[in-house]
């Protein structure tokens, strides 16, 4: 994972981790919204997206290195 | 209770932690494990990543005592720290040490995570400064963690401690002090988020650290908070080893900048002392300094740090302070490069930082950490700000000298006619004519005996060195 790409990649790669959530979850904005609980939905999100990236590292893998 | 009565009460704040509470007993600094957490403690300073750390300094040194050391009775697991010896806490820290006490929270948090141990809690609270080095000092934050689960429940705490801090203090100037010394667990990304402009939104660090997680408030469900098992270890592992990276980068982005613009106060030494009187003035400190041998010092108004410097280099411990954080800042960035014992702290001794918390008696006032706890007070080119800009009374500053000195204080007179002085009583010269040198050594004389006086050269400013009148004879 680099840390350096270009910002509309940022953005872009930030937005697609998030936009899922955002458009399939409602907003219960009437209700009690606890603070602090939109840091916490996206640390969730973003551990999925990387669950998602280890399986496709692991399959980078097998077909690179321990093929090798 | 058998607590010795310590000017500088630590750590009543304990009373949150369900694993155990920090003591302070006759000056020992101990800690009593409660027994559903002592197994993992234990585990915990043998892991790698504990001896490491404790080694390297990076985390607090720990040793389990036996109980019986202990006598208050119902204490099986006891815990003695090394003794951190000046508390501060973030609202006292340049943006520079908050930035610090990050990166070492990650460091140990990933070290920490290869030896099967998690951390619980993400916040600079479990940090404090020895010195200039951050010292990791709540060893009850590392639990041992299920292997599958893939969570870091402290991420968004660690967002609203250190992270929004330190980009409110980047992006908008805004010093920690505001920020946390009113709300114990940090900023709310809703409030940068109503900071920030239209455009300023959609950019990281905003985007991901302000934006999202205002835009995904209220969308939690009670689920999301039960753990949920990944499905292999490794994968765990992977998640929050990505995690923890991506904090670090996040932490590497917001790194406060190397401003060169420290000019605040400077003008004080670099226009108005010449090189031959800035040598002056060294040579008076150094022998004030071999003179008087102090093992602490405070230096009040440090500005560049440059006096503190040399007394660290004699052998003292330093506390340097003073009201504008970008010039602690660079004391701090020139004291972690020299390895040199100051600990460079963001307070106006006219307006310290009070007592702060639950009951006013969690973190202690600046003041009462501070009364006699230092063998050598320094107030350098200082005295007339106080005296001018604060209009604080030359007894009461002097009576504030005494107190917190053990034996020393040296300090700086500055005539009216000072230019500096004229400059800051901004054409109201009559309120501040009486201030001669005459007055200000009758003043002293209640309280202090002179040792060494100089005048420098050319200026009409005075170095006195005094010893308070009472102190024990060394």
């Amino acid at each position: 994972m680099t840390s350096t790409s270009p910002l509309p990649v940022r953005i872009a790669k930030t937005l697609l981790i998030c936009l899922p959530l955002l458009l399939a979850t409602p907003s219960k904005a009437h209700a009690y919204a606890d603070p602090g609980t939109g840091a916490f939905v996206y640390q969730a999100a973003y551990a999925a997206f990387l669950g998602g990236t280890y399986y496709f590292r692991r399959f980078l893998d097998r077909l690179w290195g321990k093929r090798k | 209770m058998t607590v010795a009565h310590d000017p500088a009460p630590s750590t009543p704040r304990s009373f949150r932690d369900p694993a155990g509470t920090l003591i302070e007993h006759h000056g020992r600094i101990l800690r009593v494990v409660y027994p559903q957490a002592a197994a993992d403690l234990e585990s915990f300073l043998e892991t790698a990543a504990a001896r490491e750390g404790m080694e390297s300094g990076k985390l607090v040194r720990s040793v389990r005592i036996p109980a019986s050391e202990f006598p208050e009775g119902s204490a099986d697991y006891v815990v003695e720290h090394e003794r951190i010896p000046f508390a501060s806490y973030p609202y006292e820290w340049p943006p520079e040490m908050l930035h610090a006490a990050g990166e070492l929270t990650i460091e140990l948090a990933r070290r920490a995570l290869a030896d099967g141990f998690g951390l619980k809690d993400a916040t600079p609270y479990n940090v404090l400064f020895r010195g200039s080095e951050p010292v990791f000092v709540d060893v009850l934050s590392f639990e041992r963690r299920d292997p599958l689960d893939a969570s870091w429940m402290p991420y968004a705490q660690f967002v609203r401690t250190f992270l929004l801090p330190l980009l409110a203090a980047r992006h908008f100037g805004m010093p920690l002090d505001r920020v946390l010394a009113g709300a114990r667990d940090g900023l709310e990304p809703e409030t940068v988020y109503r900071w920030a402009g239209a455009f300023q939104r959609l950019r990281p660090p905003f985007l991901n650290l302000v934006s999202i997680p205002t835009w995904l408030k209220g969308r939690e469900s009670a689920a999301m908070y039960r753990p949920q098992p990944s499905s292999s270890a490794e994968k765990a592992q992977f998640v929050l080893e990505g995690l923890l990276k991506n904090c670090a980068r996040h932490l590497k982005a917001l790194a406060p900048p190397v401003s060169d613009s420290t000019w605040s106060g400077y003008l004080d030494h670099k226009s108005l002392y010449s090189a031959e009187q800035l040598a002056q003035k060294e040579g008076f400190v150094a022998e004030a300094l071999a003179l008087a041998r102090p093992h602490t010092v405070l230096d009040v108004g440090a500005n560049e740090g440059h006096f503190s410097s040399l007394a660290a280099k004699q052998g003292a411990s330093v506390v340097a302070i003073d009201s504008d954080p970008a010039v602690v800042g660079s004391i701090w960035r020139r004291a972690k490069r020299e390895h040199a014992d100051i600990l460079p702290l963001v307070v106006d001794l006219t307006r310290p930082t009070p007592a702060i918390g639950w009951r006013n008696q969690e973190c202690a006032a600046f003041l009462d950490r501070a009364r006699g706890r230092f063998d050598m007070v320094v107030m350098l080119a200082v005295l007339h700000h106080v005296l001018v800009t604060e209009r604080i009374p030359i007894q009461q500053v002097l009576e504030l000298a005494s107190e917190l000195t053990r034996e020393y204080v040296l300090i700086e007179f500055v005539a009216p006619d000072d230019p500096m002085f004229r400059r800051i009583v901004r054409g109201r010269e009559g309120l501040y004519s009486h201030m001669t040198q005459a007055w200000f050594e009758a003043a002293a004389a209640e309280r202090f005996d002179p040792v060494r006086t100089k005048r420098i050269d050319g200026l009409n400013r005075w170095l006195y060195l005094f010893r308070r009148r009472g102190a024990p004879n060394s």
